[in-house]
């Protein structure tokens, strides 16, 4: 990923200009033939891309089964509301604490792994978390799933926001959406964030210039587990439940498909775009056809064919087109060679 | 303590059953060390063009259609387990082509590539045959069952499992036992001397793709009527395949045999105390495996881990 201008900065003309763009969604999105809740799915698919982006396009770590920890912060949440307390910020911060801990125990095992190895054994341990949230149907509620979750409000003491409605969520998930934006800015163009690039580049070079691969490989995890912990959370109080299809093979596939479409490898931004193009597709071709995925799919295939660099590595060429920059030098796409 | 010997033989019968899941996506891994996710797709593929094949007639030309369903079932079984893999076979051809562009790059692109055709399969799947269950007809000879050890054992689990025998051997003839084996494998290692040496890699990677594709629709008809045929038999084909294959260590024919055998032995005996949880052992066995050697039992070193 090249740096960005503004890469220093907490707060960029960027991210005011997509907040605001977003602010204004509820006030026409039902006018544009579309409904308040993709809205609230596509935040919320955003917080979880964002997140998983700081393991894939930032350290180079491709997780097949990240769709885990979506689905264990969902059920986290829903648990949490059943047996200790049903209040928002706890329920919350049980999701993201079980997908921070159920993170940190797949780190230990993958961290000394890399590429198409890390890739397998992320899978390995989604079919896990899956399998065991598919068969431990007293707890999850097996294929059914577990019911029903709550809206909670967002008690903030003086006052408290019911969240029921598809708009007062969606401003809650926008909240949440720009305070991750911040936090994974910050966090990919800090000296944390260049210890992941340069693993990236070379796990080999980063490790004898003395960092501690396997330590930064962990956190990396563990933080992009985090943020799909939050996604799963708000997913669970959307969708009023949680479900074990996200967990599955196909879901955690689906997150990898959105961040590389949108441009992950080389843009903050491109899972973003990513997310908004899938669920986009899926509404509105899903609308005509009911096999959407066979298109999606074929996009998919030329994407990684012809322009790895996805939709953002489009946007990039043509803004270097019109600024008349002498193209910079091709950017190994994934990792390369080591 | 029960008898464990049913749930051994069941094991063992499984073991090989997944061997041979595991057989195309070996071979492609293992000679050109690309990852085929597509695997399990073409695996189903295979079974539905089976279905087809043996299920209601085909809306086929008048006469042809006639003819094909008054051919006695065992031949067009036959006819089908040979069928099904060459029409695979040619989509995988199709697949190889879009490969090729990602040789030589970051394997991680190859293993895309395939999800995204993975996904392009199942749709079509999808909107050919819709998302109901199939049963596969066998012909009676090897369908039924057998009393034996005051057990009722299926006729077409034996058969299956011999097919899966026969299969493993003749893939390891292929590539341990003929000139074509021993030039692709060559390629793999050191694919600048082969083509030195005048041999066309590009037709000897389509040759692999192809028949690496067309073990995977083999299986795909052969597990059919154990499995019943139904979208979700892709994903239950390629997880244990990939599992298999690191389990036994990229590029190890035997390690990927063994592995099955013992992934099949597992879930078996799993299966005599927890039956509803004996799939996850496999989960479980590779963890515990790859934790401590990380190439898997036999694996040797590739490009994979770069």
């Amino acid at each position: 990923m090249q740096t960005p201008a503004h890469a220093g900065r907490l707060i960029t003309p960027a991210m005011v200009g997509v907040a605001l763009v977003l602010l204004t969604v509820p006030l026409w999105i039902a006018k544009v033939g579309l409904y308040q809740y993709i809205g609230v799915e596509i935040l919320i698919w955003a917080i979880y891309a964002l997140g998983f982006n700081l393991l894939l396009g930032t350290a180079g770590l491709p997780s097949f089964g990240h769709g885990a920890f979506f689905g264990i912060g969902a059920y986290a949440f829903g648990l949490t509301q059943f047996h200790v307390a049903a209040n928002l910020w706890v329920c919350l911060l049980g999701g993201i604490l079980a997908a921070s801990l159920a993170g940190a125990l797949v780190a230990g095992f993958v961290a000394r792994r890399r590429g198409i190895y890390f890739a397998f054994l992320t899978i390995a341990f989604g079919q896990v978390f899956w399998f065991i949230a598919m068969k431990a149907r007293n707890v999850t509620g097996g294929e059914d799933g577990l019911l029903p979750i709550a809206r909670l409000p967002a008690d903030f003491g003086i006052v408290s926001f019911d969240l029921t409605g598809n708009t007062a969520l969606y401003f809650f998930v926008l909240a949440l959406f720009l305070a991750t934006v911040v936090a994974l800015w910050r966090l990919t163009y800090s000296p944390f964030g260049r210890v992941l690039s340069a693993i990236r580049q070379s796990e080999l070079r980063a490790a004898h210039l003395g960092y501690q691969v396997v330590l930064f490989k962990m956190l990396a995890f563990i933080v992009s587990a985090a943020f799909a912990g939050l996604a799963g959370s708000l997913f669970a109080m959307a969708q009023g439940g949680a479900f074990p299809e996200v967990m599955a093979l196909h879901y955690s596939g689906y997150i990898v498909m959105m961040v590389l479409v949108g441009g992950g490898l080389v843009s903050f931004w491109g899972p973003v775009i990513g997310v908004v193009v899938f669920l986009l597709a899926r509404d509105l071709l899903g609308a005509v056809t009911l096999t959407w995925m066979l298109w999606f799919g074929l996009l998919f295939v030329a994407v990684i064919l012809f322009k790895p660099e996805g939709i953002a590595g489009v946007f990039q060429d043509l803004r270097r087109r019109f600024s008349r920059q002498p193209a910079a030098p091709a950017q190994p796409a994934a990792r390369s060679t080591s | 303590m029960f008898n464990l010997i049913p749930f051994l033989i069941n094991g063992l019968t499984l073991g090989l059953l997944f061997a041979l899941i595991a057989l195309g996506f070996m071979l492609i891994v293992g000679v050109m060390e690309q990852i085929n996710l597509a695997h399990g797709s073409l695996f189903a593929l295979g079974a539905y063009v089976a279905y087809a094949l043996l299920g209601p007639p085909l809306p086929l030309p008048a006469g042809v259609g006639e003819w094909w369903a008054e051919l006695p079932l065992g031949l067009r079984y036959v006819l089908a387990l040979v069928v099904a893999p060459c029409i695979v076979g040619l989509l995988g051809i199709l697949i190889e082509q879009g490969m090729r562009r990602t040789y030589g790059k970051d394997p991680l692109f190859g293993l895309l590539l395939t999800f995204g055709a993975a996904m392009v399969i199942e749709d079509v799947i999808r909107s050919i045959w819709g998302t109901r269950d199939y049963i596969l007809p066998t012909p009676d000879a090897i369908s039924g069952g057998f009393i034996a050890l005051n057990l009722i054992w299926s006729t077409y689990r034996f058969f299956a499992a011999f097919a899966a025998f026969v299969f493993i051997l003749l893939t390891w003839l292929l590539i341990e036992r003929t000139r074509f084996g021993a030039v692709i494998k060559a390629g793999a290692h050191d694919s600048e001397m082969v083509r030195a040496l005048g041999y066309d890699l590009a037709k000897l990677r389509i040759a692999v793709f192809a028949i690496g594709t067309m073990l995977a629709a083999a299986a795909g008809v052969i597990m059919a009527p154990i499995w019943g045929i139904r979208p979700h038999m892709g994903v239950d084909a390629v997880i244990p395949a990939f599992l298999i294959i690191v389990l036994g260590g990229v590029g190890s024919f035997w390690g990927a045999v063994i592995a099955g055998l013992m992934v099949g032995m597992v879930i078996g005996l799993t299966a005599a105390y927890a039956s509803e949880w004996s799939l996850l052992s496999m989960y479980i066995l590779l963890i515990v495996v790859v934790t401590f050697r990380a190439r898997g039992l036999f694996g040797k070193k590739s490009i994979l881990e770069a």
